[in-house]
């Protein structure tokens, strides 16, 4: 049990850690937005800054670069391995400390590796394209709003602090429009490499980019039909209310989009190009886009794919997880929990400045692990499933998930439109859950059909 | 092929009248043999063996072992095949099983006194016993009592050491001292179960011919004390070949295995030594392994020039010949220990490369002489010598005016084409110290090869294919076993290398070639034909000549045993 | 059934037929979510709770499945019979049972044995192995040195295998790394028989000639 017991002491420390890292970035976003404020430069500036600041570089990269270590032990857990151990720190060479220093020595290595190009290559192309393909995907995280905004009193008046780097009215719509950016690199990166198997992973991704763009679109739809809006805090307010009336059940978009969840969810992990849709990589047939990359520029694409389970993980927690948001009473606990923790640390006036920062690291918190528990389920998906066959791959996306969209976007409108306080559309989602979780209750009590099927156990 | 008086194999002796043929049935197959033919030899005629230990077809019959014992239609108990001769109607069976009843009876019998020790037995691989036992024993070995405990161990003689545990009491050794070498030194000891083989009291088997006994045990108990432990027997391959030891020219068979040769076998020819051969000449086949020249030396002892190769040998020593060509002081000194093959090319060099009219006669001292078959003159091919000095119109001149020359000044220079000379090595060697240029080709190290100002490695005569001349002025063809060690070539390669460096075309893919272009000059070789290999020279496909498969095994034991610093071939003799 | 199945094309390999049985399972979600399932449980499990860290992995317990051994640190226990490193089996006397026969050059498939023969003086058994010599690197362990050894000389039975090495030479194993281990002694050992095989002193009343150059073997 002392593994148990670990385990759990690194989730504490993890939770604290996230705590700590919302409020000094809470701190530095207020500071830096008032300095700039004050330098007559605009609030909006310093608070940018300070953001990308602590989201894409404090949190985005380090936890990219953390799952790549997770990747190998968490797939090594699923399948009854250990996974990477045997890099060791200097003076550290007892422990092998969670494989973390696997990150280092990877780093090292993908620096020190020659950066070859091919002689067929279109260099500027060749050089240009994983940079093509990580930064749209590091942009998309700019509207992943990742705390609440709270209000700081200033002498020359209110700033809202956020942690978030840009709240464009157009939110979800920027989502699309970047995302679609993204396939240039993958495009370019197989084209310019000058070699026939990297051109058919580069066209292999993009048409799987059109034809799960659609499906993307339409399982957001729902949602914006729902919440009336396309910003995505204001997307995760409207989810902060109880469903059919009650202070308990939470009226997250999983709840009631249920279909849109799962067509967005499965959209974006096509876009990801993640097993089972690593068709595009493909590293038993074709190998892939980055066929002729090494060194740092390999790096860059890896890098960009977990950048992109971040950014999509953190998209769903906003969109359909409710974002920082429990439900209704356990929010009102979260509350009150934190204004006591401000009461008894602070023991004076109540300040409900400091209490609503407080709240706030709490929620950011709760964000964050929201984002770290999708990361691990796409992760687990990862290493579920096999990889479909191309043409499983078009009809999925093209016979099924298009049709269910629209379906969707019908039924949700009729039910909006037959009880506009989401009850009815609540009913709908939760009988839709129902009738999976039933399924798959019911197919698990019978035996397994084929020999195939038996998994379970060693 | 002339084939003057030689000793007539008793067999082989023309009858007055040619005596009627004796039809019998064995194994129901109709054979008809000449009178006086025994069953093993009547069934041999037409491919069914009967097993023997105590025969052989050159000596007495003992029908001791037992053995051979077969059913006859005109006796009612099993009757011994050696023993009996065929007559007219008699119906032989060989297979029945009360005839193999017999056989496993037989083979028990000996066993119950044998060690079993063929882990260390060089026999084992070639042993009567071993065979017989998997044909019709086989069968666990369960003594019932304690063996009989004899003597294991014992040198006999210079050449042999006597197991009298393995002794299975043919008798065939103590035959062949009595009637062959007419040496009986061997002798049959105590009674039954007790029995064993000896030689008297006092009295070494130190006969010539005691070689022979050990080719005769058909089990391991007479065993060479020369081969004793260093090779087993079902490694060897076989090469027929030319004993070169005297002028007697024994058919041999080379038993070789990884390029070294490890023994000498007699050869069956009736017309030269029957089926035997003495002990000087088996142990001539250290001259194959020891000392071995295997590199060109350039530069005498003291001035020696390392690492040259053998082509940069032969390119010096013919730059030092060239300006000597036709000149006075200039000789050759040729050993009749040569091939025919080497002689013509040597011969070839002396009188068109080097101008020169006459040779010098080396080879080997004369020594004892027997009436059976050791020969006075020591080496292999003096017959053959003359004939092609004779052929190409050179003169022949005594070894012994050739140190006088020298010490005259008529000879400033010297090409040898073998160094077997009838003195000490060290005497002519120290008497050929004057000369200005000494150009030899050596099979082995030795101190004409440290005082020679080039020495060029040559092979001896189980590298390479060629033809020996007996006393009795018979070619006799020998075979290739192996490859060259190294940079070891045939005298006739060297001869036509140093040949093109002077300046001349010739040049031979083989010695058939050679021979082919050559031998026209010699009258005496015209009829002779190349290609008869003689009793039993037969060319086996894959076993004599092909580097790696010579012996059925993939190149890697080959090449380890190589590597082995210090280990290589030049120590081959040891290898065991 | 009146119609017979149509007649396939002929192939190497045909894939079997895996329909889905039902709607739950064409709808592809329910049997994705139990693979979850599975994935999951196997996540938790080895991620919460400790490896049993037996060498022996067949027989570790506990909630952890994790099957990995951690060589060297941990080392797997060889099974009975399994053929590892060769040793030279030793006399009651220390010396090789080996009396150099070659069976096992012989046999050897990978020809990895040099044997050279030498001779004792007054030993029962006459001829033993001067140089034993097995390249640890050609060898393929298939143990057929063993089954042909008819004296028992040559065990595969150290428990160990070879070490790894930098140095090709020092991979060829000589009689002095090969001989070591247990003694081994059968009744059918020629040394229970007699005491030597010298022939008695009487024998050699008359001096026995050397044949020219007869040194020992070697």
């Amino acid at each position: 049990m002392g593994r148990f017991v670990r385990m759990s002491l690194l989730g504490v420390l993890i939770a604290a850690g996230l705590c700590l890292w919302a409020w000094l970035g809470y701190v530095a976003i207020d500071w830096a937005g008032s300095a700039t404020f004050e330098l007559g430069w605009g609030a909006t500036l310093g608070q940018a800054a300070a953001a990308i600041v602590f989201l894409q570089l404090l949190f985005v990269m380090i936890l990219a670069t953390l799952l790549m270590v997770a990747e190998r032990k968490w797939s090594a857990a699923i399948q009854d391995r250990i996974g990477p151990n045997r890099a060791r720190l200097p003076g550290l060479s007892r422990f092998s400390l969670g494989g973390i220093p696997h990150v280092l020595a990877d780093a090292l290595k993908m620096i020190s590796k020659e950066d070859f190009v091919p002689a067929k290559a279109n260099r500027l192309l060749f050089q240009l394209a994983p940079v093509a393909n990580l930064l749209p995907i590091l942009c998309l995280f700019a509207i992943v709003p990742m705390g609440p905004p709270v209000p700081v009193r200033h002498a020359f008046g209110v700033l809202f602090a956020s942690l978030q780097i840009a709240n464009p009215d157009a939110g979800l719509l920027y989502l699309f429009a970047i995302a679609s950016l993204a396939v240039y690199g993958v495009a370019l990166a197989g084209w310019a490499s000058g070699n026939k198997l990297a051109l058919l992973g580069g066209v292999r991704a993009a048409s799987q980019m059109v034809a799960y763009e659609v499906a993307l679109g339409l399982g957001l739809v729902g949602m914006m039909m729902t919440t009336g809006t396309l910003r995505l805090d204001a997307m995760i307010q409207s989810q902060s209310a109880g469903l059919f009336g009650t202070s308990w059940f939470p009226a997250w978009g999983l709840f009631v989009q249920p279909v849109g969840f799962l067509l967005f969810f499965a959209a974006a992990f096509a876009e990801t190009k993640r097993t089972p849709f690593d068709l595009p990589e493909g590293e038993s047939e074709i190998i892939g886009y980055f066929l002729e990359y090494s060194g740092m520029k390999f790096g860059m694409f890896m890098m960009a794919e977990f950048v992109e389970i971040i950014t999509l993980s953190g998209v769903v927690t906003a969109v359909f997880l409710g974002g920082w948001h429990l439900s209704p009473v356990l929010d009102d606990a979260l509350a009150s929990a934190a204004a006591s923790l401000v009461a008894w640390r602070f023991a004076g006036p109540p300040d409900p400045g400091a209490a609503a920062l407080t709240l706030a690291v709490f929620q950011a918190a709760l964000f964050a692990v929201k984002v770290i528990v999708l990361c691990w389920l796409q992760l687990a998906i990862r290493w579920t499933f096999p990889r479909f066959r191309y043409d499983q791959v078009q009809a999925l996306g093209w016979r099924f998930l298009l049709p269910l969209g629209l379906v969707n976007v019908f039924a949700t409108g009729l039910c909006l439109l037959l009880d506009s306080s989401l009850g009815l559309l609540g009913a709908l989602g939760l009988a839709e859950i129902a009738l999976v979780v039933g399924a798959t209750l019911w197919s698990s009590s019978r035996p397994a059909a084929l020999p195939v099927a038996a998994a379970g156990g060693h | 092929m002339p084939d003057p008086s030689s000793p007539k194999p008793p067999e082989k002796a023309p009858s007055p009248a040619p005596p009627a043929l004796v039809n019998l049935v064995i194994d129901g197959r109709p054979v008809q043999a000449k009178p006086g033919t025994n069953l093993i030899e009547a069934a041999n005629q037409v491919g069914i063996d009967i097993p023997f230990f105590c025969y052989h077809r050159r000596l007495s019959i003992a029908a001791n072992c037992r053995m051979c014992l077969v059913e006859v239609s005109n006796a009612p108990k099993l009757v011994p095949a050696c023993q009996t001769l065929v007559s007219e109607g008699l119906k032989v069976t060989t297979g029945s099983p009360r005839v193999l009843e017999s056989h496993r009876s037989v083979e028990q019998m000996l066993l119950y006194n044998h060690p079993v020790d063929c882990a260390i037995c060089d026999q084992a691989g070639e042993c009567k016993l071993q065979d017989y036992y998997m044909e019709f024993d086989h069968r666990p070995y369960q003594p019932a009592q304690p063996r009989v405990l004899r003597q294991k161990r014992k040198p006999i003689g210079p050449f042999v050491m006597l197991d009298q545990e393995r002794c299975v009491l043919c008798t065939r050794c103590v035959r062949f001292m009595r009637e062959i070498a007419q040496q009986p030194q061997l002798g049959v000891f105590a009674r039954g179960n007790h029995e064993y083989i000896d030689t008297f009291p006092g009295q070494p088997l130190d006969s010539k011919y005691a070689g022979n006994t050990i080719d005769l045990c058909p089990v391991g108990a007479l065993l060479s004390r020369d081969f004793r432990f260093r090779a087993r027997a079902f490694f060897l391959s076989t090469t027929p070949s030319i004993c070169a030891g005297c002028a007697r020219g024994c058919n041999t068979f080379v038993d070789h295995y990884d390029g070294v040769a490890y023994r000498y076998r007699p050869r069956e020819n009736d017309a030269v030594n029957q089926a035997w051969m003495c002990d000087d000449g088996r142990l001539t086949r250290r001259r194959l392994v020891e000392d071995r020249l295997t590199r060109p030396l350039v530069g005498r002892a003291g001035s020696r020039v390392q690492g040259r190769s053998l082509a940069e040998a032969l390119s010096a020593a013919a730059a030092r010949l060239k300006p000597l060509s036709g000149q006075a002081g200039l000789a050759a000194l040729v050993s009749p220990q040569l091939s025919v093959e080497d002689l013509l090319a040597v011969c070839l060099l002396a009188r068109e490369g080097l101008g020169l009219s006459a040779l010098y006669e080396g080879g080997l001292a004369d020594g004892d002489e027997d009436a059976l078959l050791i020969r006075a003159d020591k080496n292999p091919n003096r017959l053959g010598l003359r004939w092609v000095a004779r052929g190409f119109g050179l003169a022949l001149r005594p070894f012994e005016s050739l140190l006088g020359d020298v010490s005259a000044g008529r000879v400033t220079a010297l090409y040898a084409a073998g160094v077997e000379v009838p003195k000490e090595p060290q005497v002519v060697a120290a008497a050929l110290g004057p000369i200005g240029l000494l150009v030899i080709q050596a099979v082995r190290h030795g101190p004409l090869a440290d005082a020679a100002d080039i020495s060029l490695p040559a092979a001896p005569h189980s590298e390479y294919d060629g033809t020996f001349v007996n006393f009795e002025g018979r070619p006799q063809r020998f075979q290739r076993a192996y490859p060259e060690w190294d940079e070891a070539r045939p005298h006739w390669r060297l001869a036509e290398a140093l040949l093109r460096e002077l300046g001349f075309a010739w040049r031979w893919p083989s010695a058939r070639e050679l021979f082919a272009e050559l031998s026209p000059r010699v009258p005496e070789l015209a009829s002779f034909d190349w290609n008869d290999l003689g009793p039993g020279g037969r060319r086996e496909p894959g076993v004599a000549a092909r580097p790696a498969a010579a012996d059925a095994r993939p190149p890697g034991y080959r090449e380890r045993a190589v590597a082995q610093p210090g280990q290589g071939k030049q120590a081959g003799g040891s290898r065991g | 059934m009146a119609d017979e199945p149509k007649p396939r094309a002929i192939a190497a390999y045909r894939a079997p037929e895996s329909r889905p049985e039902n709607l739950a399972e064409y709808s592809y979600v329910p049997e994705a979510l139990r693979g979850l399932a599975v994935s999951t449980g196997h996540f938790l499990r080895n991620l919460l709770f400790s490896r049993d860290p037996s060498p022996d992995v067949i027989h570790r317990r506990g909630p952890n499945q994790v099957t990995t051994v951690q060589y060297p640190e941990e080392i797997a226990p060889y099974p009975p019979g399994y053929r590892s490193m060769h040793r030279l089996v030793p006399r009651p006397d220390g010396k090789p049972r080996c009396v150099a026969c070659y069976l096992c050059a012989t046999i050897c498939p990978a020809q990895c044995i040099y044997i050279e023969a030498g001779e004792y003086e007054g030993d029962p058994i006459e001829k033993y192995p001067k140089r034993f010599e097995i390249d640890e690197l050609r060898c393929i362990v298939c143990g057929f040195c063993v089954e042909a050894c008819p004296k028992d000389a040559i065990r595969m039975d150290t428990g160990t295998h070879t070490k790894p090495t930098y140095d090709r030479p020092a991979i060829i194993y000589g009689i002095d790394r090969l001989l070591k281990g247990p003694a081994v002694s059968h009744q059918t050992d020629v040394w229970f028989k007699r005491e030597t095989s010298a022939p008695p002193e009487e024998a050699h009343a008359h001096p026995i000639p050397r044949s020219p150059g007869d040194e020992p073997p070697g």
